[in-house]
């Protein structure tokens, strides 16, 4: 089983001049196919969980184990190797790469991976068609909304067939419909192809359709509630 | 899809990417043009020196050119012709009597060297008949005609009809004079050369040469020099080589031995392109690297997206390098092509420098100047384009990959 675990994680930014705890002694276990939002105040440390979880920056202190591998042992390469292989991302501000389509953006990580062609663009269509978007393949994300975008952009991470997906406030520049959307595809890959979501969000349609709600206050976690869906 | 994606990177800044592309197209254009007006400048050199001085080949009785005296003349001239004429790649000989001398007139004296020369034949392997600007060049009527040059003409006072005396030694060692009436006025450029070499018939100058012991030698069987021209310069080493072996108590030099300038000129031509081109791609790196850098500085976001979502380093690295070769690859035709038209234009039309004319010819170059290139230069600037743009992305590129994903992701 994959899981994602941190032990006693601390992170500091600034440590020379004004240190600021980011992470202040995270313990957290993350399971396979768990649909998890991790939430707080802004500042309690919920991108920066992600950004650990997801080998994107280092704690100073404590360990992440990823699916039963040690961030912290890895090189810089090597973590961009693993993210490639095991974690897929979605980011709030969507970051697809403007000068691809979006059938070519969604390909273009398991281009990294050496995946053959035909295998890549049947795979891009086929998620794209998922995330309903099977009539915009060939557009670029400027000629898309933010909704679309998004779509995209989970179709992106979802392409390497990754164990976990961590969303950084997916939701956070979408309108209500787009959102409601973007979460019924989510929650449905979760059901049906058992893949792991963990999302920052302060987002409450959000929160309401999360299994799991991990509250981080001042880098801690202040509670942990695991909830039928 | 990287190269797509490069490819369309460079088009995202459509001006700063033509601008760039531009100054690279424009920067080929110049090297080439550069190179060809100098080689073109070098190879009419060359070419007025072997036209009209040194031919292709000559060839001499060793002595003659350590000591230069009249007695040390080429022995079986019929035999050493007919060996020259027959050898393959060999388009014309004069074969020529020199003696050293002095020209007077009423006016004054001056030493020259006194060449006789078989008319038609001379026509075929020097420009002398068409360098003679006024009169008429030697032909086999008339009584002692010769040919002087402007120069001389105006220093001794004499012109076109004017009789001058010749003082020289024989064979025999003892000092002969014979009056010659000028027939003709030549100008060949090149103002040593020209101050100091008359033309006469090689009968004439033979009949006076042989003293009266070795009278079989007056007419056509005393010469001193061989003069070829081949039909090719560049088989010019072979055929010099082959006559070598078959004249072996002769000496056989092509031009460049008798003339090392020429040599040092012409090896200069491949420097000379390597220099234009050094300067011009160094002013280009800059260029290419600031454009580079603004690319990836206005990326860094996207940057840290593609390391995050698992571009390993290397191949950001190739991808900038990619744009950055891009570039120089949309720059590259169009600078070799203008180029080519440039080369191919002044080639054909040349290019009028008679306002330096006089400076020029003093140093025996002609006053049109006709570009020329070698083609392989071609390749060498392109060479020289595609390296000028890998090293000017190296910068930009290690730029990009320090860039660490979380802090680039955070950038605005």
């Amino acid at each position: 089983m994959k899981v994602i675990t941190t032990k006693g994680v601390v992170k500091v930014y600034n440590p020379d001049k004004i240190p600021v705890k980011a992470l202040n002694g995270v313990d957290l276990e993350i399971k396979e196919g768990e649909f998890t939002a991790i939430v707080g105040p802004s500042g309690s440390g919920k991108t920066t969980l992600l950004n650990v979880i997801g080998g994107l920056d280092r704690p100073d202190e404590g360990d992440v184990e990823v699916g039963g591998h040690d961030i912290d042992a890895m090189s810089d390469n090597d973590l961009i190797d693993f993210r490639k292989e095991h974690i897929g991302f979605v980011f709030q501000a969507y970051n697809l790469i403007p000068v691809l389509t979006a059938r070519e953006n969604v390909e273009f990580v398991m281009l990294l991976q050496n995946r053959p062609k035909k295998e890549r663009r049947e795979r891009a269509e086929e998620l794209l068609r998922a995330v309903g978007l099977e009539d915009k393949m060939d557009k670029r994300p400027s000629e898309l909304s933010g909704g679309q975008q998004q779509r995209v952009a989970v179709a992106r991470a979802l392409a390497p067939k990754p164990d976990f997906i961590l969303a950084d406030e997916p939701t956070a520049n979408l309108d209500s419909k787009s959102s409601a959307n973007l979460l019924d595809i989510m929650a449905e890959l979760n059901r049906e192809e058992k893949i792991t979501f963990v999302f920052s969000t302060h987002d409450q349609r959000v929160i309401d359709r999360a299994r799991r709600i991990v509250t981080l206050v001042d880098g801690k976690v202040s509670s942990d509630e695991v909830r039928g869906e | 899809m990287i190269l797509i994606m490069a490819w369309r990177n460079i088009w995202r800044s459509t001006t700063r990417s033509l601008v760039v592309i531009g100054a690279i197209a424009v920067g080929i254009w110049a090297a080439l043009s550069l190179t060809g007006f100098a080689t073109g400048m070098v190879k009419s050199y060359v070419n007025n020196a072997v036209k009209n001085i040194v031919s292709h080949i000559q060839v001499h009785q060793p002595e003659f050119l350590d000591e230069n005296e009249v007695k040390f003349n080429i022995p079986d001239v019929a035999e050493v012709e007919q060996a020259i004429r027959s050898e393959e790649g060999v388009k014309s000989v004069s074969l020529r009597s020199i003696a050293n001398g002095m020209i007077s007139s009423s006016k004054g004296a001056r030493g020259v060297v006194i060449k006789g020369v078989v008319p038609e034949d001379e026509a075929r392997v020097s420009a002398l008949e068409e360098n003679t600007v006024e009169g008429e060049f030697l032909s086999e009527e008339g009584r002692n005609p010769i040919l002087i040059s402007e120069e001389l003409g105006r220093k001794l006072n004499v012109g076109l009809r004017s009789k001058v005396v010749l003082n020289f030694q024989d064979r025999g060692g003892s000092i002969t004079a014979a009056a010659f009436r000028v027939v003709g006025i030549f100008d060949t450029g090149n103002k040593p050369f020209d101050q100091s070499h008359v033309f006469v018939r090689r009968s004439d100058l033979n009949g006076l040469l042989a003293s009266p012991a070795d009278s079989a030698l007056a007419g056509g069987a005393l010469a001193h020099e061989a003069a070829i021209m081949v039909n090719d310069i560049r088989n010019v080493d072979t055929i010099a080589f082959s006559l070598g072996a078959e004249l072996p108590n002769l000496k056989v030099q092509t031009y460049r031995e008798i003339s090392p300038d020429l040599e040092l000129y012409e090896g200069q031509i491949k420097n000379i392109s390597l220099i234009y081109l050094t300067v011009i791609m160094l002013a280009l790196v800059f260029g290419i690297i600031n454009t580079m850098l603004m690319a990836v500085l206005e990326r860094i976001k996207e940057l840290g997206m593609l390391m995050a979502i698992g571009m390993n380093k290397l191949r950001v690295f190739f991808m900038i390098v990619l744009e950055s070769v891009m570039l120089g690859l949309v720059a590259m035709p169009v600078g070799l092509l203008l180029g080519y038209i440039t080369i191919e234009y002044v080639g054909k039309n040349g290019i009028d420098m008679s306002m330096y004319a006089k400076g020029l010819e003093s140093f025996g170059m002609s006053s049109i100047i006709y570009f020329e290139l070698d083609p392989g230069v071609y390749g060498q600037v392109a060479i020289g384009v595609f390296l000028t743009a890998v090293l000017a992305s190296i910068y930009p590129a290690l730029k990009a990959i320090r860039l660490r994903p979380v802090e680039a992701l955070r950038t605005l």
